[in-house]
């Protein structure tokens, strides 16, 4: 049990995660592509708060299962926003025939 | 904290369970007694179901909050295992939300924007409930479970005029935006988290003011959570340099959804903001070295940019919605200041009172503002500020209440807007300390601002006034419209006589229902014997972690 993988490379590997996350989202030009960073970066989160849960200590009044429950519920709403992503990208290829984020420029000023 | 569910917690959150299962019946309703309806007959059923939902939803929440709650709850009102508030802060703003949300459930009958009735006043009444919980949540789960319900029923709602290119693209704008700010959110949450083992609001403010360091210096896993956090409450509100999908997503919705951003999901993100700014990390907010400024240094440079940019951009505009997008940016910037006087002022209860006050006022004065581009949409299937002109000649009455409204958001007397920046920017003054000339500094632009506010509002005016129509009359209003007209204008006055109504129950509200970590004395505090546990920096080497085997927690398995 001495080996124990350090909190640290989790929290590296989260932080990681989340910055490529984010580049995805500035670079990316397909919605889709946008779509799939905006899960890695959810994701770097839920390993942050896993991490957290199963190194840190609880205090008094708080439940044992904190962040196991946080990155739970997360999980479902990044199902949701996945749904509803889909949808919104759906709705604007059928008007504009393309999934590219710059295309859509109908408004602005 | 009790062994088990509590029969009078359901009882405290029954508008809301009402709601939840009123939007599953207005879509059940859609897909089986009116289906092969008309759109404009779903519609005008659907939503006098809806209404009717709401406002029972309404009375009860006045019903409980006098009965079952009690006038005095004391402190600590927090239900569901503390994740919850259940006492004047969650009844009286769940009631504030669902004034609001009627009011846009009238405007969403004007007429006929979409064929989807039951899909939208499910959204309506979802996001309506979800605003509630998300005022109420004392948790950061119930807080950031609520923030994306609110905003996911918001992006289909924005999206919702599949007639036009532009509700599209809005939708899909909003969507990105949001969802990328809500991961930005979520990663500082984890950090906050992390730092404190809680993600309970009160335990983290207690926690983060109990350590030998409180405050940010030094604190790098801190600072980057504050800023992430703030990026995900500047998103919500449309603070400035977050704000790029305000002015196309009110553009592009229809009018009562935009007039719902406007209002209900700014009034539950700011409540929401100063929860987690003022009672989560509170401690962070001042300066306590050179090298850490604290959030009250960040979050006044954005208040000061959100105004000034919402000012002068909106001055330029000649779409209507868009042009009261501006007008929402700009306020969302003098609350920021509210925001910042609960963070550092010593009377945080009458600061938050004070922003609550403006709040109010913005939110009613917003959904009749949208309401006047409802009916010109509906009419004229545009909404340029031309559209009105030479109303107030045709309908005086009319005229008048769009002036009640204007002089309100500008902030002249005998308005309530007028008061609400008077409580909000003296609040700001009796701030003492070291950020006291940043204070003052925030409230002379402020006023700055509102003289500049004062001329795009004015050609609003302009317009109704003294030009005349070069198109036809538009048809009669009617009483979907009327009504969030004439409830805003007659409020505003309402309140602008007698501010003092509104105020003593903003205040009681957060006397009762804020609580702030910074000022909490530790020997007084009921936990006092709490220990508080070593807290966790990511920064710190390896070698100052515990094995997990050691924890008190058992319950986790051993690891593998």
């Amino acid at each position: 049990m001495s080996q124990q993988i350090p909190l640290t490379w989790f929290l590296y590997f989260a932080a990681a995660s989340f910055a490529i996350g984010l580049m995805g989202v500035l670079m990316r030009r397909n919605a889709i592509g946008v779509l799939m960073a905006i899960e890695i970066m959810l994701n770097a989160a839920n390993i942050n708060f896993i991490a957290f849960w199963r190194y840190g200590d609880v205090p008094q009044g708080e439940g044992p299962l904190t962040g196991v429950m946080m990155a739970l519920f997360v999980i479902t709403i990044a199902a949701a926003e996945v749904a509803v992503g889909v949808g919104l990208i759906l709705l604007c290829y059928r008007r504009w025939r393309v999934a590219d984020v710059d295309e859509f420029d109908t408004l602005s000023g | 904290m009790g062994s088990g569910l509590i029969i009078k917690d359901f009882l405290i959150f029954s508008p809301v369970i009402i709601l939840t299962v009123w939007g599953l019946a207005s879509l059940l309703l859609d897909l089986t007694i009116l289906a092969g309806q008309e759109s404009s007959a779903r519609n005008r059923s659907l939503g006098l179901f809806t209404l009717l939902g709401l406002v029972g939803s309404l009375i009860l929440c006045q019903y409980l909050a006098f009965d079952v709650i009690g006038p005095a709850p004391g402190k600590d009102a927090r239900i569901f295992f503390g994740t919850l508030n259940g006492g004047l802060l969650y009844s009286q703003f769940a009631s504030l939300v669902l004034l609001f949300a009627i009011l846009v459930c009238c405007l969403s009958m004007v007429w006929s924007f979409t064929t989807h009735w039951g899909e939208y006043y499910a959204m309506l009444v979802w996001s309506a409930l979800s605003m509630i919980v998300l005022v109420a949540s004392e948790d950061l789960l119930t807080l950031f479970l609520s923030l994306e319900t609110m905003t996911i029923c918001l992006y289909l709602m924005t999206a919702m005029e599949k007639t036009k290119r532009r509700s599209a693209e809005a939708g899909l704008k909003y969507f990105v935006y949001g969802s990328v700010s809500s991961a930005l959110f979520l990663f500082g949450l984890s950090l906050v988290y992390g730092q404190t083992g809680s993600t309970s609001i009160e335990s983290i403010g207690r926690i983060l003011s109990t350590t030998e360091k409180p405050g940010l210096s030094g604190n790098v896993a801190g600072g980057v959570a504050v800023l992430l956090i703030m990026v995900g409450f500047g998103f919500k509100i449309s603070a400035v340099p977050f704000h790029q999908w305000a002015p196309d997503a009110y553009e592009g919705a229809p009018a009562p959804v935009a007039a719902w951003l406007a209002s209900g999901s700014k009034l539950a993100s700011l409540v929401a903001m100063v929860k987690v700014m003022g009672g989560a990390l509170g401690s962070w907010a001042v300066t306590t070295s050179p090298t850490s400024p604290g959030w009250v240094g960040l979050l006044a440079l954005i208040s000061a940019a959100t105004m000034t940019y919402g000012n002068f951009t909106a001055l330029s505009q000649t779409n209507l919605k868009r042009l009261l997008a501006y007008s929402s940016i700009s306020h969302a910037g003098y609350m920021l200041v509210g925001v910042i006087a609960v963070g550092i002022s010593e009377r945080r209860e009458e600061a938050a009172a004070a922003l609550f006050f403006y709040l109010v006022i913005y939110g009613l004065t917003t959904i009749s503002g949208f309401a006047l581009a409802a009916w010109i949409d509906r009419d004229r299937g545009s909404e340029n500020v031309d559209d009105l002109n030479g109303l107030g000649r045709r309908h005086p009455y009319i005229g008048v209440a769009v002036c009640v409204l204007m002089l309100s958001m500008i902030g002249i007397p005998p308005t309530a807007g007028f008061f609400g920046k008077l409580y909000m920017f003296m609040e700001a003054l009796n701030v003492g300390g070291a950020d006291r000339v940043t204070m003052i500094g925030l409230v002379a632009l402020g006023l700055f601002n509102s003289v500049v506010s004062a001329f795009y509002y004015i050609r609003i005016l302009k317009a109704i006034f003294l030009r005349d129509s070069d198109k036809g009359d538009l048809r009669s209003m009617g009483p979907e419209i009327a009504l969030p007209l004439f409830v805003g204008s007659v409020l505003t006055i309402f309140f602008g006589f007698r501010p003092a109504t509104l105020l003593e129950d903003m205040e009681h509200i957060s006397m009762s229902g804020l609580t702030f970590a910074q000022k909490a004395d530790p020997d007084k505090s009921p936990n006092a014997a709490a220990v508080i546990t070593p807290v966790i920096l990511p920064i710190k080497p390896i070698a100052n972690q515990q094995p997990a085997v050691s924890t008190p927690a058992q319950a986790k398995p051993a690891g593998n």
